[in-house]
Order: C-alpha cells, then sequence, then structure tokens
C-alpha cells in the first residue's frame, strides 16, 4: 500500500518534469532574434526613376522621381546639397546645370535597408535653331566648291529636268561668273538644300533678262528632293517667284523668296526661264 | 512451298492489322459535317467578312452586368478617364473608386476584364491573318486585321507597360508566349510594322471599320508617344488632313449626329438591341445603369472647362438633376436632355446606341500640332498656328493665337477630348502626369505614386501563369 502511494506521488513529478523539458524547447522557438531565427524572406530593393521638366524658363530644373522600390516601407531621399526627404516620389528643383548625386535608401519594417544612388547630369536643352543650309556655287564662280574644284554650275545639274546652264561673265552681279539660261528656255538649274522642319527661310538673288522678246525667269522652292520629272517637281513647289523686270538687260534686279520649310528637312531650288534669255546670280539663305 | 504459304498468311495477317489501326484514325477524327470547326471554317472571302465583323464585336465588348463577360470598349473609360483628373465615381464606394483614389489592387475586377477582353481581340485579329492565305488576295483582310491588333496594342502597352507579344494564334501549351513579358520597344515595333500594312492595304471607305486615315492617326499618335519620328507623324497628319475629313460646325452634332464628317474610327453601337447595344451611358447617368453612378465630373475638370471650355463647356458636362452638388458628362447621353435640345437615342438607356468615337479629325490637328512642337517648349511655325486655330474656332475662341507652347497644346486637348478616354494618355506622353495627378490626388485624398502609371497585371493572370509573369512595381 505505502509502495502503490510512493507511486502515486513519483508520477505527477516525473510528469512536471517532462512538461519543462518539453516548454522549454516551445519557448526557444519564439525567441526574437538570434541564430534560430528566420531570414527576412523579402528584402527591401532599393531604385528609382526621374524625369525633368518641360516647359518654360527654369523649369528644366525641376526633376520629378519615381519611386521604383519593392518591399520597402519607408524611404530617405538625400540630395547632394543634403536635402532630405521621405515623400514616396519627392520633387527637387536643382541649382543649375551639373552632376548630381541622388541617394534613395529604402527600408522595411524589420529595418533590412537597400541604398540605389544614382549621378544625374542636369543640362538645360538648348533652344533648336533653324538649320542655315549652304548652298553650293552660290555665285556660279569656278572653282569655288570646298575641295578647290568645280566649274560653277557642278552643283546646279539635274539632266532629268533639263539641259545644264550655261555661264556667263557679262553682266554679273558678283564675283567674274553668273548663271546663264538662253530663250529657248530649255535649261534649268537644280540644287537640294537641307533644312530645319517647319522652319521660316528667306533666299535672295538677283537677275536681269534681255529686252527684245517678253520674257521671264522663275525660282521655285520645291518640297523634299530626289526630282526627276519636271511636272512632278513643280507640282511639289513651296513657294515661287516669277521675275518679269525687263527694264534694263544689264542691270540686276534682287529677287526674294519667304517660305517655311513645312513636314520637310530636304527642300530644292529649281530655276526655270521663258521667252527671253535670262541671268542669274549671287544666291544667299537666310533663316529667320 | 509450306514455307511460303506461311508467310504469305503471315504477311496477309499483319497487312490486316496495320489496315484496322490506319482506318481506326479515320473513324475515331470524322470531318464535322453538320457543325463548323475552326480548323475548316475558313473558306471564302464571306468567311472572312465574318470574322472582321467578330473583331469589331470583340472590341465594342458585350452589354452585360455579369463580370465574367468581355466588356472591352464599355470598361476603358475606369481604366483611363477615372485615372485622370477629368472623372470619379459618384459614391466613391466598390473596386471602381480604387482608380480614382489610385488604391488600384491587382484583384481589381475591371483591370482583368479590359485586360482579357483586349487579348482576345487580339486572338481575334491573329484567327485572321493565321488563315489568311486561303484567299487568292488576302491583303486587304490582312491590313484591316493588322489595324485591330495593333490598336489593341497601342491600349494595353500604354496601360500596362511590359506585357505579353501574341502574335499569331496559341495553344493551351504554348505558356511561354502568354506568360512572357516582353520589353516595350518590342510591342511598339509589331505595332508600327502592322500600321504600315494598314496604310498601304486600305482605303477610306469605313469610318466604323478600320481605314488608311485611321492607321495613319494611329501611327502618328504611335510615334508621338515614343517621342520619335516628328516628321513622319507631321507628315501622317497632313496626308490625313488632306483626305476631305471636316470638323462638325456644331460641336454637339459630334456626338449626336453619328458617322459625321468628322469622325475617323468610331466603334458602332445599336440601341435597343441587347446584343449590339451598350450601357456605358447609361452607367455615367444617377443610378440609371447597375451602378449609383460612375465617370462623374470632377470639381478640377469642371472648373477647368469653365475657364477654358468656350462654346465646347455646355455640351460637356452637366448638374447632376438628382443630386446637384453632382456633375456628369454630356457627351454620349443615352436618354437626352431636352434643356441640351439632345434627343434620346434608345428608348430603353441601357441598351444605348451611342457611338464610341475612337478618333476624330480635332485629334488629327492637335497631333498636327503637337508634331511641329516636336518635343519642344513652343512653336510659332504657320502650319501648327492655323491647325490649332481650326480647333479653337470652332469652339468661339477665335483670337488668333501667335505661339503654342506645350501647356497651351495640353490644355486644348483636355477642352476638346474630354470625357473621350484621351487625357490620361496625353498626360504620359507630354511627360506631366506625375505632377499633374499628384497635385490632383493630393488635393481630392487620394494616394497616387508614379507606379501607378502603370496598372497591375491582373492577379488571375499571375496565377495561371505560375508565378512565370511578375506583377508591376507598387503591386502586390
Amino acid at each position: 500500500m505505502k509502495k502503490q502511494f510512493k507511486n502515486i506521488i513519483w508520477l505527477p513529478v516525473l510528469a512536471l518534469l517532462a512538461f519543462t523539458v518539453q516548454s522549454c524547447d516551445d519557448f526557444e522557438q519564439f525567441e526574437p532574434a538570434g541564430a534560430n531565427s528566420k531570414a527576412d524572406q523579402t528584402p527591401p530593393m532599393a531604385s528609382f526613376s526621374y524625369s525633368q521638366g518641360q516647359g518654360d524658363g527654369e523649369v528644366w530644373k525641376d526633376y520629378s522621381f519615381a519611386n521604383l522600390s519593392t518591399s520597402a516601407t519607408t524611404y530617405m531621399w538625400i540630395f547632394e546639397d543634403g536635402t532630405t526627404s521621405s515623400e514616396v516620389d519627392p520633387t527637387f528643383t536643382f541649382p543649375g546645370e551639373g552632376e548630381y548625386t541622388v541617394v534613395l535608401t529604402a527600408s522595411d519594417a524589420l529595418g533590412i535597408e537597400s541604398v540605389f544612388s544614382d549621378v544625374i547630369d542636369v543640362v538645360e536643352p538648348e533652344l533648336p535653331e533653324a538649320i542655315v543650309p549652304e548652298i553650293l556655287e552660290a555665285s556660279f564662280e569656278d572653282n569655288s566648291l570646298a575641295d578647290g574644284s568645280g566649274d560653277g554650275r557642278d552643283s546646279w545639274r539635274n539632266s532629268a529636268l533639263g539641259g545644264v546652264i550655261q555661264i556667263t561673265s557679262s553682266p554679273v552681279q558678283n564675283g567674274s561668273q553668273a548663271a546663264k539660261f538662253p530663250s529657248s528656255g530649255d535649261r534649268i538649274a537644280y540644287q537640294e538644300l537641307i533644312v530645319s522642319p517647319n522652319s521660316d527661310y528667306i533666299l535672295t538673288y538677283y537677275y536681269t533678262l534681255k529686252t527684245n522678246n517678253p520674257g521671264s525667269v522663275t525660282v521655285s522652292v520645291l518640297a523634299d528632293g530626289g526630282h526627276i520629272d519636271l511636272a512632278a517637281a513643280l507640282a511639289a513647289k513651296i513657294e515661287d517667284f516669277e521675275g518679269t523686270d525687263q527694264t534694263s538687260s544689264s542691270d540686276y534686279v534682287q529677287g526674294n523668296i519667304s517660305f517655311n520649310s513645312g513636314a520637310n528637312s530636304v527642300i530644292s531650288i529649281l530655276i526655270t526661264n521663258q521667252g527671253e534669255e535670262a541671268r542669274v546670280d549671287n544666291f544667299s539663305i537666310a533663316a529667320q | 512451298m509450306k514455307n511460303i504459304f506461311n508467310n504469305l498468311k503471315r504477311i496477309i495477317g499483319i497487312s490486316l492489322v496495320l489496315f484496322t489501326i490506319s482506318s481506326c484514325e479515320d473513324f475515331l477524327n470524322p470531318e464535322p459535317t453538320s457543325a463548323t470547326s475552326g480548323e475548316t471554317f475558313f473558306k471564302t472571302k464571306a468567311d472572312f467578312d465574318l470574322a472582321i465583323q467578330n473583331m469589331y464585336d470583340g472590341i465594342a465588348g458585350l452589354n452585360s452586368t455579369q463580370s465574367n463577360d468581355n466588356h472591352a470598349l464599355q470598361v476603358e473609360f475606369y481604366v483611363t478617364e477615372m485615372r485622370s483628373d477629368n472623372t470619379e465615381t459618384k459614391a466613391s464606394e466598390g473596386e471602381a473608386a480604387q482608380f480614382e483614389n489610385y488604391t488600384l489592387e491587382s484583384t481589381n475586377g475591371i483591370v482583368d476584364d479590359y485586360y482579357r477582353s483586349y487579348y482576345d481581340v487580339i486572338f481575334r485579329a491573329n484567327t485572321i491573318l493565321d488563315n489568311a492565305a486561303v484567299l487568292a488576295t488576302p491583303e486587304p483582310y490582312e491590313a484591316e486585321a493588322k489595324f485591330v491588333r495593333a490598336y489593341a496594342y497601342f491600349n494595353l502597352v500604354r496601360l500596362f507597360g511590359e506585357i505579353p507579344l501574341v502574335d499569331r494564334v496559341i495553344g493551351i501549351s504554348d505558356t511561354d508566349i502568354q506568360f512572357t513579358r516582353v520589353a516595350v520597344s518590342e510591342i511598339y515595333s509589331l505595332i508600327e510594322n502592322d500600321l504600315l500594312t494598314s496604310i498601304s492595304g486600305l482605303d477610306n471607305t469605313y469610318q466604323n471599320r478600320a481605314s488608311k486615315a485611321a492607321a495613319q492617326t494611329l501611327l502618328a499618335k504611335v510615334y508621338l508617344t515614343q517621342g520619335i519620328n516628328y516628321l513622319d507623324a507631321q507628315t501622317l497628319c497632313e496626308s490625313v488632313m488632306s483626305s476631305g475629313f471636316t470638323l462638325e460646325s456644331n460641336f454637339k452634332n459630334i456626338f449626336y449626329n453619328e458617322l459625321n464628317n468628322e469622325i475617323i474610327f468610331a466603334i458602332s453601337y445599336v440601341s435597343d438591341n441587347s446584343a449590339d447595344s451598350q450601357n456605358f451611358s447609361a452607367e455615367w447617368l444617377n443610378a440609371v445603369g447597375r451602378t449609383s453612378g460612375v465617370n462623374y465630373v470632377t470639381a478640377d475638370a469642371a472648373l477647368f472647362l469653365d475657364a477654358n471650355g468656350g462654346d465646347r463647356t455646355m455640351y460637356s458636362y452637366r448638374i447632376d438633376s438628382g443630386q446637384p452638388t453632382k456633375k456628369q458628362v454630356v457627351k454620349y447621353l443615352p436618354n437626352g436632355d431636352t434643356g441640351l435640345g439632345i434627343a434620346a437615342t434608345s428608348s430603353n438607356p441601357v441598351l444605348a446606341g451611342n457611338d464610341w468615337i475612337v478618333l476624330r479629325y480635332a485629334d488629327v490637328l492637335l497631333l498636327h500640332a503637337e508634331a511641329i512642337l516636336a518635343g519642344g517648349n513652343t512653336t510659332t511655325a504657320q502650319a501648327a498656328l492655323n491647325s490649332f486655330q481650326l480647333v479653337r474656332d470652332r469652339a468661339g475662341l477665335t483670337t488668333p493665337v501667335t505661339e503654342i507652347t506645350r501647356q497651351s497644346l495640353l490644355d486644348e486637348r483636355r477642352a476638346e477630348l474630354v470625357f473621350e478616354n484621351h487625357r490620361f494618355f496625353d498626360l504620359v506622353r507630354f511627360g506631366e502626369a506625375q505632377n499633374v495627378l499628384s497635385a490632383f490626388s493630393t488635393a481630392t485624398g487620394g494616394s497616387f505614386n508614379a507606379t501607378d502609371l502603370l496598372l497591375p497585371i491582373p492577379q488571375r493572370e499571375i496565377n495561371l501563369s505560375l508565378g512565370q509573369l511578375n506583377q508591376n512595381q507598387g503591386y502586390n
């Protein structure tokens, strides 16, 4: 009987011991930090992109930042001058042109941090200025090409549109030579120029006509280049000027053509004459 | 001798077995004679004409309130206009309010609806393209299918960013194509190639189907969106401008005189016809449709229109007579407005017949000015001023404009094309989306972030891909 009683006492003691050992294991499972804790499965990854302000005045200094970080809850932006921001997508105005470093630190609620930095090259956008094209052999002079060659009309040939012009040495408006278009009207001058689209230009030249028969000389500005058919070329006219001043066969008269290049990065100049011998000299072009 | 006989028996026996096996195959795969199947459907031009209609049906979407149906264009205002500063829900409730609050979840059913609808449209176009070879002259059908495919991809790529590129009919096992997101530039190169094919293969016969002018306008917009080929964009616009389109003299008639001369591409709906009508017109009213009212006009948009709309304002928004603190869109009303002289377009407003205008001439004129601006800040080019002035003159704003700035052009597009699903894309294209929408969201208590400029890839797609598709940044 006494033995039985002893056993009854021992059982709860053993059970208590077993429980204690067991609960120690449980306890360790919930230990907050240490060798047995799990790593952050989705650590933050910092990243951003940016865009420059577009508009008038100083807007080019204003940059908008787009936060592309993942798995983060708080952000710290540091700009080169020490300014900080904790916004998700901040904006920042740089003092002027130059290279600036921007640092973004993204962190999650476990305190894990990720740092991303980028160097931003702030440049004021240049105002696009219209290309001023160069007219080759603009005054029909010999050896006036860049390499010192040329017969004064090499840059003006287009045999698909008409015969090559002749060269005259008197009268001239500039230099020692001018272009000559015989009265038969079957010769043309043609040259393609590279221009800025949608820009205003003024083309200036000088002409004179003989006075025996009524006649004229027409300078046309054509859309695009590559013209190989006279009718189609004239149909692509942007602007033209028909010179009809026959007051004197030796005095030159100025011709001006104002035009807008429209949706073209190339335009062509085409010169034709009608009814009487014509002379043309000294072309120039300017952006307006 | 006996040997030979035995061999003969064996040969006959084997042949018999072979014959049985091969005839079994025929027996098990009979050519259906009483029903059509996708594999045998396409034979004549008439079959392809049906398939062409099927593409536009896909864009038009179903007039239903079942969330599992494809509503396509009929829910487009949620994913575009309601993410801009133009519109909001009336009650700010449910998943529809996630758009205006910039709190979209990847489980949003409307985003999923739009995504799967437009991939369904792409499937319909690809079906034509894959079968067109049976025709003697497949070119017109290919040109039309490619326009529709380009249109669908252009919307998807602007809304979701990198997306799967499906350029043929794919099967259930083509999961690599279905679930691989490709670079935005690859999507744009498909769009550009498709539109170039459409431009050379189409004429201007239709306004409610693909046309040359529609493809030219879309390609100009594709170039401007990428900030490339400004000169080509200008030439494309100028080609449309010499194709006989004109501005409707009365702004109201753009919307209530269907297929008028200003329309370049519209999706047609038929009123009081449950199969071919639309319900978005009713949804925009006060509890006429299923919702209590969506695509309501924001205070910001109303103020803007009051200041900049000219004659357009009264035909753009009105006070909600049922709730006078709220404002409704006037474009696309299904049940008319006697005060404004607008007749009802259907006897049942949830079976509305108002066409949806995708592209119209005023858009082309403003794109023309944008192409000439060519990414710059200002232009005084006469051609740009002329196009810009035409749009303003029609609105009664006849003071001559002497200079166009980026801001004035963006504003003019908002005033002219408000509530036509352009605003969000315009803001992004002009690089102003983050500035404008974060200020708007701050004022309205929303939570806009830069990552809200792209929609989430629908969670359903990500689940189907078993994790192969990755989510856009800013979404879980």
